[in-house]
Parts: structure tokens; sequence; C-alpha cells
């Protein structure tokens, strides 16, 4: 079996999750808003170097406004966790601090990459302010919209897990 | 086999996949029941998902199930529960397949969530329209303000000017100028307006008041203008109309002005009428049509309805005169007096704007009878009695200065002391015996306002009580108010004109 690493998208509903993954997994992108329910499982291999892949299967949890509702399952042997959130919308950063707290509480020691997504809808000068004023140390800034950092966030975790195997 | 046994097996069995894997992943025996497997084959390459058998074997408990979870398997979607099952040397895995309840469950979960983002959205567009809003009126407000002190001084300076020996060219000259400064300090007053009505914050102020006094001012303003214009204007009113009615004169002046202003503006010739009817009489309100009709371009059917958003005008032959702000004020006045302005017009023959208003009617002024409106002159800056004034004047504008001191000095009226800032003011004000103070609101240092508190409360009455007129840019009604409660007799809103505030100044003096 090829080195294969578990990676699970999680936050809250409609922050573009399921859209980011599309991205990396297609590129591609569609405006419609579709609910994920449950968990959608997808595999990509990354080529880390010419030499060297790693297959990430990348579970797209179910959003929800309270991270303590995940099921604990689909945490189970997980190696890398993705926290998104959309800058366009206060009610999925508000508590970001909290919620990471929860999350690194039910993954342990597995790094946790924080993500504001659809920078596309919000000038640069008030994404500042608004990460600053919250107080969020984001990881990376994508849109899946434009495809702006996406894949620059799936491959830098990806090669932070093949470092850690 | 039973038939209830052949049943179960039928029905019962259908929806669930029983799969045995190795501890390595390899399946050792599975039914067909949705995915189809072959024995020897890795689970793992089925679907991503059952990557996750490792779980099992790491984990201390017997059994994990995960709910929902999605298998894409030829091109089909099974929405399942999986259970693994940890057994002695191999794994059992029990695939439910409820797609069709899960489906539901997503349409649910669909409704809901969008219901949440789009009520989330709302709340940030209206957040990011009073954003709007408060920027666009404190814009305004500077705007007004800074406009407000070089437009003094060109009123004032005008004043000066057309006080001295001209020749008939430079009366004419002046003359323009003056009418091109009362245009501007109309389309301030007009921007300052619709700033008010749009943020909301203008109130109106019910009071008795003779609407035949308003009309006959009104009749007097435009058969003025008309006479200029070579056109008629007509006042019609019904005589069952009552003298006195409460409500705010001010905002409806300011309609029928706006109204009147905006008729004889598209008419060249013919006649612009105001009329006003009783619609109704009951109890203690009355309700009347007012309308003003015109003999002017027409608004074409299409414009009609753009005709009351700001900044809209009518291309009259290539020419726009105006801020393009009257009817939107108008439409905006109406809707705080429970109003709404119409129209009728036919292009190129005229328009008809019309309203119908509730006034209360105040019972004990009902049978009063007509009084005759009689324009008072306005007062002259003549001596009040032998005795010179002492004024101080505190203003830190030197073009400001220049010119109120050469007004005041011209009434031959006052002593004057300057003062240009605000710290300086009050060691004068006790070190000396003054009548009255003209105070600046923006000083360097002390604002006047807080100037004025502080005389306000000193101990000796002589000082306390020296009536002080405000003069200032900060032109809206909420600036004025507080300024008056801080203790300022009177305030005078910059631009002003020289007479204005002489007559303001003898009037606090004579009381």
């Amino acid at each position: 079996m090829q080195k294969s690493k578990k990676i699970v998208i999680l936050g809250h509903f409609g922050v573009g999750k399921t859209s980011l993954i599309r991205r990396f997994v297609k590129d591609s992108f569609s405006d419609n808003y579709k609910v994920t329910i449950g968990v959608h499982i997808t595999k990509k291999v990354v080529e880390l170097s010419p030499d060297e892949s790693i297959s990430l299967i990348i579970w797209d949890l179910e959003g929800t406004d309270d991270i303590r509702m995940i099921r604990e399952s689909y945490l189970l042997g997980t190696h890398g966790v993705v926290f998104v959130f959309d800058v366009s919308r206060p009610s999925t950063f508000q508590n970001i601090n909290e919620d990471l707290q929860i999350v690194t509480s039910k993954t342990k020691e597995t790094p946790v990459m924080v993500v504001g997504n659809k920078v596309d809808l919000i000038i640069l000068s008030e994404l500042q302010s608004l990460l600053e004023e919250n107080n969020i140390q984001a990881n990376f800034l994508t849109s899946a919209k434009t495809g702006d950092s996406v894949n620059g966030m799936f491959t830098q975790l990806a090669s932070l897990l093949n470092d850690q195997a | 086999m039973t038939k209830l046994e052949q049943y179960k097996e039928q029905y019962a069995n259908q929806n669930i996949q029983f799969i045995v894997i190795g501890f390595d992943g390899t399946i050792v025996e599975s039914d067909q029941t949705f995915l189809k497997l072959n024995k020897g084959d890795y689970i793992y390459d089925v679907h991503p998902f059952f990557v996750s058998y490792v779980s099992v074997l790491e984990s201390s408990e017997e059994t994990i199930t995960y709910n929902c979870v999605h298998l894409d398997y030829l091109q089909k979607q099974y929405i399942t529960d999986v259970k693994m099952i940890k057994k002695d040397n191999h794994i059992l895995l029990l695939i439910y397949d409820f797609t069709d309840h899960y489906l539901s469950y997503q349409k649910l979960a669909q409704a809901r969530n969008e219901s949440i983002i789009n009520s989330e959205l709302v709340v940030l567009k209206n957040i990011e329209l009073e954003e709007r809003e408060r920027f666009k009126n404190a814009f305004i407000r500077n705007f007004s303000h800074e406009l407000r002190n070089p437009l003094t001084s060109i009123i004032s300076i005008t004043s000066v000017i057309e006080g001295t020996d001209l020749t008939g060219e430079q009366k004419q000259m002046v003359h323009f100028l003056k009418e091109s400064n009362a245009n501007l300090k109309l389309l301030l007053d007009d921007i300052m307006s619709i700033s008010l009505i749009a943020s909301g914050k203008l109130q109106l102020r019910d009071k008795v008041f003779s609407l035949f006094g308003l009309l006959q001012l009104i009749e007097f303003t435009y058969k003025t203008k008309a006479a200029q214009k070579s056109i008629d204007f007509v006042l019609n009113y019904d005589k069952k109309v009552p003298e006195f009615v409460e409500g705010d004169r001010l905002r409806l002046f300011q309609v029928l002005t706006n109204l009147c202003d905006n008729a004889f503006k598209y008419s060249k010739e013919g006649a612009v009428t105001l009329n006003v009817k009783l619609n109704q009489k009951r109890a203690n309100k009355v309700n009347l049509r007012f309308s003003v009709s015109d003999t002017g371009i027409g608004i074409p059917q299409e414009k009609v309805d753009a005709i009351f958003e700001s900044f809209t005008q009518l291309d009259d032959f290539g020419k726009k005169q105006g801020s393009g702000l009257g009817l939107s004020i108008v439409k905006g006045l109406l809707e705080l007096m429970d109003a709404k302005i119409r129209v009728e017009s036919i292009y190129g023959k005229g328009s008809e704007f019309y309203f119908d208003v509730t006034l209360k009617f105040p019972l004990d002024l009902a049978s009063r009878p007509i009084s005759k409106y009689t324009f008072k002159s306005s007062g002259s800056s003549k001596k009040i009695d032998e005795r010179k004034y002492k004024l101080l004047m505190v203003e830190d504008d030197e073009q400001i200065q220049t010119v109120l001191f050469k007004a005041l000095m011209d009434t031959n009226l006052f002593y004057i002391d300057l003062v240009n800032d605000g710290a300086m003011v009050f060691e004068q004000v006790a070190n000396n015996t003054y009548d009255i103070i003209l105070m600046d609101v923006d000083l360097p240092n002390v604002p006047g306002d807080h100037l004025t508190q502080l005389i306000r409360d000193f101990p000796f009455k002589n000082i306390k009580n020296i009536p002080i007129i405000g003069i200032t840019a900060n032109a809206f009604e909420e600036n004025i108010n507080d300024y008056l409660n801080k203790g300022m007799n009177a305030v005078v809103t910059k631009p002003f004109e020289l007479t204005e505030l002489v007559e303001t100044v003898l009037k606090l003096l004579k009381k």
C-alpha cells in the first residue's frame, strides 16, 4: 500500500470545505452550495518530489456551528487537520480559538492548519484587520473560487505529514 | 425456508452487506448486496474510506461505527453506516445502505443551513449599509462645515463691497455674486436636509401656526420672482381651509417652496399655481390637498419615478439647474408627515405635483378671523440709545474677523475687543466688562461652547449673564441645540448675511 495520510477538513457549515477539496482534487469550482452531510472521502496523490509522493485521504466532514458535535469516529487515525473559516462571515471565526482548543483536545498531537477561505470576497486591508481584531493566526488565506493558495496549503500539509512519517 | 424467512431474507438483508477482511485488508469473504467485491482484492482499493480499517486494529474498542459515510461505487452513490468489528483473526464489516434516509436529512440540512447563512448575510449587508450611511453623513458634515467658513467670508465681503461706491457695472457684478452666493448656500442647506432625512435624524416640530401667513409669504416671494421671469404666480385657497393649523411650519414651507422653485425652474411662460384645498375636517384634524402646477416642459412618463431620487434632473434643453435634491427632499419630508408626493404630467405641457396632508386643527383658534399678514421690514442698524456697547469678538479666522469688524463698526454702536484663541477668552472676560460676546465655536485650544459653559458657571452675575451669540459652521440642528443648551443665547450659522448677524446682536441687546 502506498504511503497514505488521513486528513480531516473541519469548520462551520458553508465555509467552503468541499469547494477547497474540489479545487485541489479536480481543479474545479461551483457557486452552488450543496450541504455536506456525514463525510465524503477522497484520495489525492501529491507529488512531493520527482521520486516521492504521498497519498492524502481527505475526509470532508459535515460542517457544524458546534465543533463539539463532530462524531469521534471520524477523527480516528487522523494525521492532519485543516480547520476552515469563512473570512466574509464572522460567525465562522468569532470563537475560532475555543473551537481550535476543542479540535486539539480531540486530535491530540495532530498538526492543525488554520485556513481562512473566500478571500476573494473581502479586500486585503479589511482582512488583515479582522484577523488582528479576532486574534486569528491563519496559516493560509485561500479562495476555492480563484484557486488562490489552495494547492499550496494542501501540498504544505502533505509535506509536513511526510516529514513526520 | 418458511415464507416469513424468505421475506426477511428478501427485504431485511437487501440493504446490508457483510464483508470479512484480513488484518492486511484482503477481502476474505463478501456477499454482493451492493458492492461487487472479489475475494483476494484489497478493501482499501475499493474506496479510500476503507483505509480506516486500520483504526480498528489500533483501537482498544472491538467495534467502531462510522455513520453517514458516502461511498461512491461504480458511478452510484451510497450513503451508509459502516460497522467494523474486530474478531480473532479478521475484521467483519457491516455496511448499511441508508441512502434514502440520509438524502431526506440532506434536504432538511440544506434548507436549514441556507436559511442561517442568508440571515447572516442580510445582517452583514445591513451593517455594511449602516456603515456606509454613517460614512456618508460624516462626509456631508465635514464637507458642509469646511465649505461654510469660506462661504461666510465670501458673503460677508460681498456685503461690504456692496456698501461702497460702485459703478453701475460693478453693482451688476456684485448682484450676480450675491445670487451665486445665495445659490451655493441653498445647495449646502439642501445637502444637509437630505442627509438628515436619510439618516432619520430629522424630527418634525409641530406647533400652531398661521397657514394663511405662510401662504401669503409664499405668494409674496413668488409673485416677485414671477415678475422677474415674466410669468404669473397664482395662489388659490379654499375659504374653508382653517387659518391656524398645527404642524411643522418650517418643513411645510420647505416642501412648498421646493415645489414652487421646481415649477419656476422648468417654466418659461404661462403660470405657476399653488392650490390649497380642504379635503376633510374632522374633530381637531384637517386634511388638506396642496398642489403646485406649472406650464413647463412636463415629464416623460418613463422618468416620473426617477425625479424623486437624489441628484436627478430633467434635461431642460441641455441645461441643468440646481442640485437635483429638491424633489427628493420634498418626498422625504412628506414621508415624515405621513404624506406622499404625487405627480401628473403631460410631456411638453406641464406638471402638477400634489399631496394630501393631515394637520391638527386647534379648536380654540378655529373662529379667529383671517388675519392680514404684514411683512415686517428687516431691522435696521439704528442706535438703540446713545451709549455704545462693549462687544467681545472671539474669532480666529482673519477674513471673518475683518468683515465682522467692519460691519459692526459701521453701525457706530460698538467698542470691539478681539480675541482669536479660546484660551485667552476667560481672562479677557474677567478683566473687562462686556455687553455682548460673539463667540466662534471652533476655536483653537478651548472651543466656544465649552467657554460658554465656563462663563455661565462664573460666580459673578455681570459676567455669567453676558449675552453670547455663537457663530458656527456646524449647521445641524442637534449642534445648534447643544450650543443653546450650553448657555448660548443665540446661534448664527455660517454662512450668514452681515445684516442677519447685526440684527441678532441688536435683538439681544434690546432685551
